[in-house]
């Protein structure tokens, strides 16, 4: 289309644009806007759900108990019923876990202050730095003394995931997108678990270790935020399932 | 047109342009960050902002890329390529956020800094195992060579060949986000709309681009001299009255594309790209008795093919003759700004 008057051709320095163009650009640039913002509008709708986690983020609490390594450190809190106990899967600042906060001997009981970030009924304390002491173990507290039940070898499919932002840091705290998050987080030794949902979308979380009881942390790395059916021995500590396998027999299932 | 540098050249169509593109950016993060709220799809504040900043990025890349093949089919397109930069400038902007807070959020606080680790996030088999981000990385980095490099002080001291070279990388960037966007987002978001979309985006580009393509490849052939005696070695142009008045007739001619223009009576010819940016001269016309062109409105006399002062733009010209109602054309360039009297035709 070429506009034979030379007026109507559009000069960016001359103020205006000529008729002829306006006329047909306006509601160009009308319709561009609206398909912008229905895409982005569209797309918004059409994204995953990232999961009702929660982190306590600016609310810390005094947390205490004993230290259970697994190897991670797990807070072993007694309930305030004096019924049992709660276990919290710990980790510090950042993308860091808490193996060096808790250097006590143990039996050691540690009072701390933290912030909770809690999913599917699985706790995790962000522990506040400088916050971890240890105390005179408070009159009545009765540490656990009984063994993890063994449930037997198991055959899981799931993703492995690093606990602290899945269970609500970071929203949403796995798949693809945030696999070099989770890479950087298990590197750092934030616990890594394994994701497992049932047909009806009910998650179960199994604190991962080597066949010896060992962190797996360095050795997963290549296979977190992907698709995986691991085979091995399943524990239950109090409320904390454990997985113990080692990751050469780990199987990434690709699509 | 300017003679001196500023940071931008400021006038009323580039203001109205600016605030269309600042309208789109917020109503484009705005759409996305309220509708997500909306349908409580549980996101952090971070995770919002970074994923509405990719989609605007995104989409407003695609208009960039769609609007010089656009122009090229249709002139009425041309107020969109005239502050196209700033269009880029700001779509590099927002990808910027993306990218930094992508940064921060992924790889900052960890046990490895956040550059080493975007960059050795483990390889694993398949589309999935892939590392993304690295792709986004160097698109950025790209998209900012581009910004930083957008003025025209660059512009003139890259000269505009080397200049242009370097903005094709977009291409390339465009490249590696799709990329970025299909092995990324894309593996953990699969609706099937969200798929489509980015092929109907890559669709329309290529398309678009595709047609623009062939609809130029006429002017490209080139045309053999055919004159005889004293115009051997000329190129016959066709009838002087087949070229529009005021505009200009593009062919080939050893390997360069000359415009032949027709303002009246007046014929004449110079090197269809524009010194500015290698805009194409041939598409623009003949306005206040100047050769005008069509992307930033740079101009040029007929007769010398310079600037008119103090500009002191200038491109080479070709002698022209009209013969019969034909025009020929000397397939000899002059050295830029040389003079070369305009022919005439009787025919205007």
């Amino acid at each position: 289309m070429r506009p034979a008057d030379p007026q109507q051709f559009f000069v960016g320095y001359v103020d205006g644009v000529p008729q002829r163009t306006r006329s047909f650009l306006a509601p160009l640039i009308a319709l561009c806007l609206v398909v912008v913002a229905s895409v982005a509008g569209l797309a918004a709708t059409l994204q995953n759900d990232a999961g009702d986690g929660v982190f306590e983020f600016g609310v810390t609490k005094p947390f205490a108990g004993w230290i259970e390594r697994l190897p991670h450190p797990v807070l072993v809190s007694p309930d305030p019923s004096g019924d049992g106990h709660s276990r919290y899967l710990l980790s510090a600042f950042g993308k860091h876990g808490a193996d060096e906060l808790f250097t006590g001997a143990p039996g050691a009981w540690y009072e701390l202050e933290g912030t909770l970030v809690y999913r599917d009924g699985r706790s995790m304390i962000e522990v506040v730095a400088g916050s971890v002491s240890i105390a005179t173990t408070p009159t009545g507290a009765v540490h656990p003394t009984a063994s993890p039940d063994e449930l037997g070898v198991r055959t899981l499919t799931g993703e492995i995931v690093d606990s602290k932002c899945y269970l609500g840091v970071m929203k949403p705290g796995n798949l693809k997108s945030h696999r070099a998050c989770a890479v950087r987080c298990i590197s750092g030794g934030v616990p890594p678990v394994l994701l497992v949902r049932d047909d009806e979308g009910y998650a179960t979380y199994y604190l991962l270790v080597d066949d010896e009881g060992g962190a797996v942390n360095e050795r997963v790395l290549p296979m977190v935020a992907l698709p995986i059916e691991i085979t091995g021995e399943v524990e239950r500590h109090g409320d904390l399932l454990v997985l113990r396998s080692d990751p050469d027999s780990y199987t990434l299932l690709h699509e | 047109m300017g003679v001196g540098y500023r940071a931008v050249g400021w006038n009323r169509n580039k203001k109205r342009y600016d605030q269309v593109v600042l309208v789109g950016v917020l109503l484009s993060i705005a759409a996305f960050v309220v509708l997500s709220l909306v349908t409580d799809k549980g996101l952090t504040f971070e995770t919002a902002l970074i994923r509405s900043t990719a989609i605007t990025a995104f989409l407003l890349l695609h208009v960039i890329l769609c609007i010089g093949p656009l122009a090229r089919l249709d002139q009425r397109f041309l107020p969109l390529l005239y502050n196209r930069r700033h269009l880029g400038v700001t779509m590099f902007a927002v990808a910027f956020v993306h990218g930094v807070f992508s940064l921060i959020q992924f790889h900052a606080l960890g046990d490895t800094d956040p550059l080493v680790s975007l960059v050795t996030t483990p390889i694993s088999g398949g589309a999935a195992g892939f590392p993304f981000q690295p792709l986004g990385a160097a698109a950025l980095a790209i998209l900012f060579l581009m910004a930083a490099t957008s003025h025209d002080f660059w512009l003139a001291n890259l000269t505009a060949p080397v200049w242009k070279a370097l903005h094709m990388l977009v291409y390339a960037a465009y490249g590696l986000i799709v990329m970025h966007v299909a092995l990324g987002a894309l593996q953990d978001q699969r609706h099937p709309v969200l798929l489509a979309a980015v092929i109907v985006g890559l669709v329309l580009v290529l398309g678009l681009h595709l047609i623009a393509g062939f609809r130029e490849k006429g002017s490209d052939r080139e045309v053999a001299p055919s004159g005889t005696d004293d115009l051997t070695g000329w190129v016959d142009v066709g009838p002087a009255d087949e070229i529009p008045d005021t505009r200009a007739r593009i062919l080939t001619v050893s390997g360069e594309r000359v415009a032949v223009f027709r303002d009246g009576t007046r014929v004449f010819a110079m090197s269809n790209l524009c010194q500015h940016q290698n805009g194409p001269l041939g598409e623009g016309c003949v306005r206040d008795g100047l050769v005008t062109c069509p992307w930033h409105g740079y101009q040029y006399r007929p007769e010398d093919g310079q600037s008119p002062p103090p500009f002191h733009e200038r491109v080479p010209t070709f002698a022209t003759r009209v013969v019969d109602g034909r025009v020929w054309l000397d397939p000899e360039p002059r050295a830029a700004g040389t003079f070369v009297e305009p022919s005439t035709t009787t025919n205007p």
